[in-house]
């Protein structure tokens, strides 16, 4: 068994092999060590509460519960054999990301007790599995060298970006000190995972590009396409499209958020790719497009209200995502005095400049973040600050309020 | 059909996971059965050793009652697992029904559930009769000893939730949900607008 102080990738074993128990000695690490356990998918529970589909999913889950159980039992060493080389484990934990009900999901929380039990109990084990692989030192005994942890991560895929963003926004709501430390672990010792991020931002951006598109609009640096005039748009597309898109537009500024509410360490990589601009012109076009389809077409209440919640749900959470990319890569290092403050205090400017013709997203950003704070705090921090520019943006600000018909609450 | 997800395109379109077909499930219900009966059939107790254990401490007269009991256990494992398998998978059932079953007057929700995720759905007749013989048989005995006898011969340990890794982390379920104030412009009710060593 496992000798003490050792770490797991110079660890050998000796055990018997073969039909005659004869003894040989093997890296720990090694596939042969791995239990044929087949663990299953995860399935969600179904929308419709038939008793057979009902009854199929508990059964399933059962399954998947206690095999993440056992898995959670077993000790250092054979719980990474499992890890590393058993495939269906690894589609096991993907598939519960992927396709776990998420609150935010229409069909969202089973109202069958026992669905709901069951689902808890995958939960809290699938979590457990991602913590305890995200771990390189469980204690004084058990642990594996910084740089072979974060080649078996990153060369196995046990985490990936869209799993690091699922686990962000499956756990994250309550548990977001350790899911923080999770992935802070994660990318420091495997700084590939930035290099991925970066890889990975065109692709949000697509998707928020692709959101416009099946509204049938074409956003500023895209070309127009031949056939835009036969495009559906939010007031002609059938309703489970519109609920589609409503719905993933929220899940995607839910996702964004809560990984960069949690990990804000990811902020400056976002910046890099002009994020903030895409998301506040995105903002600009689709949630009016959006809201007023929610509210002018006739369809069934509760559905509507739902979608309404959606989008009003999606709008906070841009708006505090562009928040926490100011905060984070301008705001904090001006108020921590940091070296190049005046490009931060420059940066921040050229932002808010930026946002001034985006009105709508202005109101909306001043009524949850007052720009004027802001600007407060800039004067305080860096006094050399141009008033006649801080006076234009704040007018500014005014301006975009006036535009959108809003009237601001001054506190009394 | 699954709700569209950021993670779900990303996956599909970003080149940072892992590209592979996992649109078909690797194993289904059916494999993971006949897997977990072949994990349990590795278990230290045996048909025998549970044979075995009878004659051993059973009177010459209790014998045959024990023996006819015996067989009606194999008997509605038979049942249950199905004609197609052989002697070996049929003892395997029988001795998981006596575990099942040893300490049970009668087949509650846990132990239909129990037999169902090793076999699939049953009749629901032999699992009663079975569940009467092995009350008849243990009664024989008394329950004690042969709970004595099951623990010594087991080598599948179930779970002990002292070992199992995140036992003393605390764990929330709270989770992300849409904000209850956000209905409908027009609506009433609104005015509108521990310590782990990383």
């Amino acid at each position: 068994m496992a000798c003490a102080k050792v770490p797991l990738d110079e660890l050998h074993v000796t055990q018997p092999s073969g039909p005659q128990g004869k003894e040989r000695t093997l890296p720990a690490l090694h596939p042969d060590r791995k239990e044929e356990r087949c663990f299953l998918t995860f399935k969600p529970p179904p929308e419709d509460g038939t008793p057979a589909l009902l009854e199929e999913f508990l059964e399933h889950a059962q399954f998947i519960s206690e095999d993440l159980e056992w898995l959670l039992a077993l000790p250092h060493d054979k719980f990474w054999c499992q890890v590393v080389f058993d495939e269906s484990l690894q589609r096991c934990l993907d598939s519960y990301l992927s396709h776990a009900p998420r609150s935010l999901d229409p069909s969202g929380i089973s109202s069958s007790p026992a669905v709901a039990d069951m689902q808890r109990n995958v939960h809290r084990s699938v979590f457990m599995v991602f913590l305890r692989m995200a771990t390189h030192k469980e204690s004084k005994e058990n642990f594996i060298t910084p740089a072979v942890f974060a080649e078996i991560i990153y060369n196995n895929y046990l985490f990936d970006i869209p799993k690091i963003l699922d686990l962000c926004v499956l756990f994250g709501k309550g548990n977001s000190q350790l899911v923080h430390k999770m992935i802070e672990n994660i990318f420091t010792q495997q700084p590939s995972y930035y290099g991925d991020l970066d890889e990975t931002i065109p692709s949000i951006i697509q998707v928020f590009d692709s959101i416009l598109q099946k509204c049938g609009i074409q956003s500023d640096d895209q070309p127009l396409k031949l056939n835009a005039n036969r495009c559906l748009t939010a007031m002609t597309m059938s309703e489970e499209e519109l609920a589609d898109l409503v719905l993933y537009m929220c899940d995607t500024c839910t996702t964004v958020h809560s990984f960069l509410d949690i990990f804000p360490e990811a902020c400056s990589t976002f910046k890099q790719h002009n994020f903030l601009n895409r998301l506040s012109s995105f903002y600009e076009i689709v949630v009016p497009d959006l809201e007023k389809a929610v509210k002018k077409r006739n369809f069934n209440k509760s559905i509507q209200e739902n979608m309404w919640r959606q989008v009003s749900h999606s709008r906070k959470k841009m708006v505090e995502i562009a928040h926490l990319l100011l905060q984070h890569s301008c705001l904090q290092p001006i108020l921590e005095g940091s070296e190049n403050v005046v490009s931060f205090v420059e940066d921040l400017l050229q932002n808010f400049t930026a946002f001034l013709q985006e009105k709508r997203f202005l109101a909306d950003y001043d009524e949850q973040f007052p720009i004027v704070d802001d600007i407060s705090l800039l004067q305080q921090a860096f006094p050399l600050l141009d008033d006649t520019r801080t006076s234009y943006l704040l007018q500014g600000v005014e301006s975009a309020w006036e535009f959108v018909g809003k009237k601001k609450s001054f506190p009394s | 059909m699954a709700p569209p997800r950021l993670t779900g395109a990303l996956r599909s379109f970003s080149t940072v996971s892992k590209q592979d077909d996992s649109t078909h499930d690797l194993y289904d219900l059916k494999t993971k059965r006949l897997k977990r009966q072949e994990i349990f059939a590795r278990d230290g107790l045996t048909w025998q050793k549970i044979v075995q254990f009878f004659t051993q401490h059973l009177e010459k007269k209790d014998q045959p009652a024990a023996t006819r009991e015996l067989k009606n256990i194999l008997q509605a494992a038979k049942h249950i697992v199905g004609t197609d398998f052989g002697q070996d998978t049929i003892e395997s059932a029988g001795v998981f029904l006596f575990k099942t079953f040893h300490n049970k007057d009668q087949i509650s929700h846990e132990e239909t559930r129990a037999i169902k995720q090793m076999f699939g759905p049953f009749p629901a007749s032999p699992a009663e009769s079975c569940c009467a013989a092995v009350g008849r048989l243990v009664a024989q005995i008394g329950e004690s000893q042969v709970d004595a006898f099951i623990q010594t011969q087991s080598s599948l340990k179930t779970v002990n939730s002292g070992s199992v890794f995140g036992r003393n982390i605390a764990f929330s379920f709270d989770a992300y949900a849409l904000d209850a104030h956000d209905t409908m412009p027009w609506s009433e009710e609104t005015d509108m607008d521990q310590a782990l060593d990383f």
